[in-house]
């Protein structure tokens, strides 16, 4: 039997399963988008500071909707099956495979979650160059997915790898966001996993365009995160010496 | 610390198909304030064909341990174990996927032991039959009881008739007729030359083990032939016993 599309479909199912995931993926957008759009575009009453309009506003809760969903997912994929993981890698299931399998079901179940921010966006905004405007968010939630994965694959519970997402992802957001609440920020904001994403998907939405570097930088991003996360997992599912087949 | 593996086939009679070696074990921590833990010390013992194997001592004695060190999902500290053919281990606790039919896991798990997918349905209808869970195969694994959940448990580890069963008390939350085909169905693969390895709790059980190895004090005795109960088994009843 065909183990790669019996890993995908499993986690697929399992994901499809848990009422919350889709509860989330569904509802979180509009409230995220929305939300942040108008408190940004809120600022003004407060003094000394300038508001950012409420289109970047709202494209910024787009992109942390999908980063903080997938990463979300990403986390709670890898630590609920973690020791029936181990079990399924001692039958002879290859540690590499699994997680491919895992990834590739992550990979569709983000493609999905960016679909639904990008169509709640739409609704209010009309992109510069759409197909790369969504092309930014899957990558956004791409790189947040293989986060929550490591987090996932390093911290044995779900409460714990939750704060570390949730904070994560809000702090990242808030500082790569340009939110003039976060002026003068360090230069080492650079790095952090939203920052790129997030001016590949402006330059995209309000002027039809995209820079090269900001690109290669989230390819650099996610090969590191996924050669870091194949490492951590291939410990945690590391057997001492096997059986034959 | 060494592990050996030879291929399926050259069991034969008698042959022993594990074989653990001055094994050592020990619970430790890098982080401060935390106790670590020697489990076992010197620990040998040898599983062979057809036998029914039972791994008793008391509660904390490395049991467990001692068999995910046989199974291989455990690394032991030193000392060598030697595995020959296939296992199929049935961990304390259910290791399911909960999401997941009764009918996925087993393609699932099949998949992993690298069944075709006839080999797997005729196993899921044989083993369904043997255990009465027939109805259940559409079931999630989070619907189940307790006890179906524990027959899906065993069952997983009995699918792909492997040469060596590790069970780790397979029969927590059987109805008593389930116990009882539990045991019809050991006694018939031990019959057939598989070897059969379980940790038990049960005094009566002791009648149907061929060998019995207690764990005590971090080391395997043989006590098979010893008359009477165990230390272990007269100390789980709450009666004293001599070191």
């Amino acid at each position: 039997m065909n183990r790669v599309w019996t890993g995908i479909r499993a986690n697929v199912s399992t994901f499809l399963r848990t009422p919350l995931n889709v509860v989330l993926a569904l509802l979180l957008p509009i409230v995220v988008i929305e939300g942040w759009g108008q408190a940004m575009a809120g600022l003004p009453s407060m003094p000394t500071v300038e508001a950012i309009p409420i289109e970047l506003g709202r494209l910024l809760g787009a992109i942390f909707g999908v980063a903080i969903i997938a990463g979300l997912m990403g986390l709670a994929q890898m630590i609920s099956a973690r020791a029936a993981d181990r079990r399924l890698v001692q039958t002879g299931y290859p540690p590499r495979t699994l997680l491919a399998t895992r990834l590739a079901a992550l990979g569709g179940v983000t493609v999905v979650v960016a679909a639904v921010n990008y169509g709640v966006l739409w609704l209010t905004i009309s992109p510069g160059a759409p197909v790369l405007t969504f092309v930014f968010l899957v990558l956004a939630g791409l790189v947040y997915a293989f986060l929550g994965a490591l987090v996932g694959a390093l911290l044995p519970r779900l409460f714990e790898g939750s704060l570390v997402v949730v904070f994560l992802a809000m702090m990242d957001a808030f500082l790569s966001g340009d939110s003039p609440l976060a002026a003068d920020v360090p230069e080492f904001v650079e790095y952090f996993p939203l920052y790129h994403p997030k001016e590949l998907l402006q330059e995209a939405m309000f002027q039809g365009t995209y820079t090269t570097g900001d690109l290669g930088f989230v390819a650099g991003y996610l090969l590191v995160l996924l050669v870091l996360v194949t490492a951590v997992f291939g410990v945690t599912m590391r057997t001492s010496g096997g059986w034959s087949a | 610390m060494e592990a050996s593996t030879t291929t399926k086939g050259e069991a034969t009679s008698n042959k022993v198909l594990v074989r653990a070696n001055e094994i050592e074990k020990t619970y430790g921590s890098s982080f401060p304030f935390t106790r670590s833990v020697t489990v076992l010390t010197d620990a040998d013992l040898e599983i062979r064909t057809g036998e029914i194997v039972g791994i008793v001592g008391a509660n904390g004695s490395g049991k467990s341990t001692l068999m995910n060190i046989l199974v291989g999902v455990l690394e032991q500290d030193s000392g060598t174990v030697e595995r020959t053919g296939t296992v199929g281990w049935c961990p304390q606790e259910p290791l399911l996927y909960d999401r997941l039919t009764v009918g996925e896991t087993f393609r699932l798990f099949g998949s992993g032991y690298g069944m075709t997918a006839e080999e797997i349905d005729e196993a899921k209808h044989r083993l369904a039959s043997k255990l009465d869970f027939e109805q259940y195969l559409d079931y999630r694994i989070d619907q189940l009881s307790g006890g179906n959940r524990q027959k899906i448990n065993l069952s997983i580890a009995l699918m792909h008739d492997p040469d060596v069963l590790m069970l780790d008390e397979p029969y927590t939350g059987f109805d008593w007729e389930t116990y009882l085909t539990f045991w019809d169905l050991a006694e018939e693969l031990a019959a057939d030359g598989t070897a059969v390895t379980m940790i038990s709790h049960l005094i009566e059980e002791q009648s149907r083990l061929d060998r019995i190895y207690e764990v005590r004090d971090g080391q395997v005795y043989d006590v098979t032939d010893q008359e009477g109960e165990t230390d272990a088994t007269a100390s789980e009843r709450g009666e004293e016993t001599d070191e």
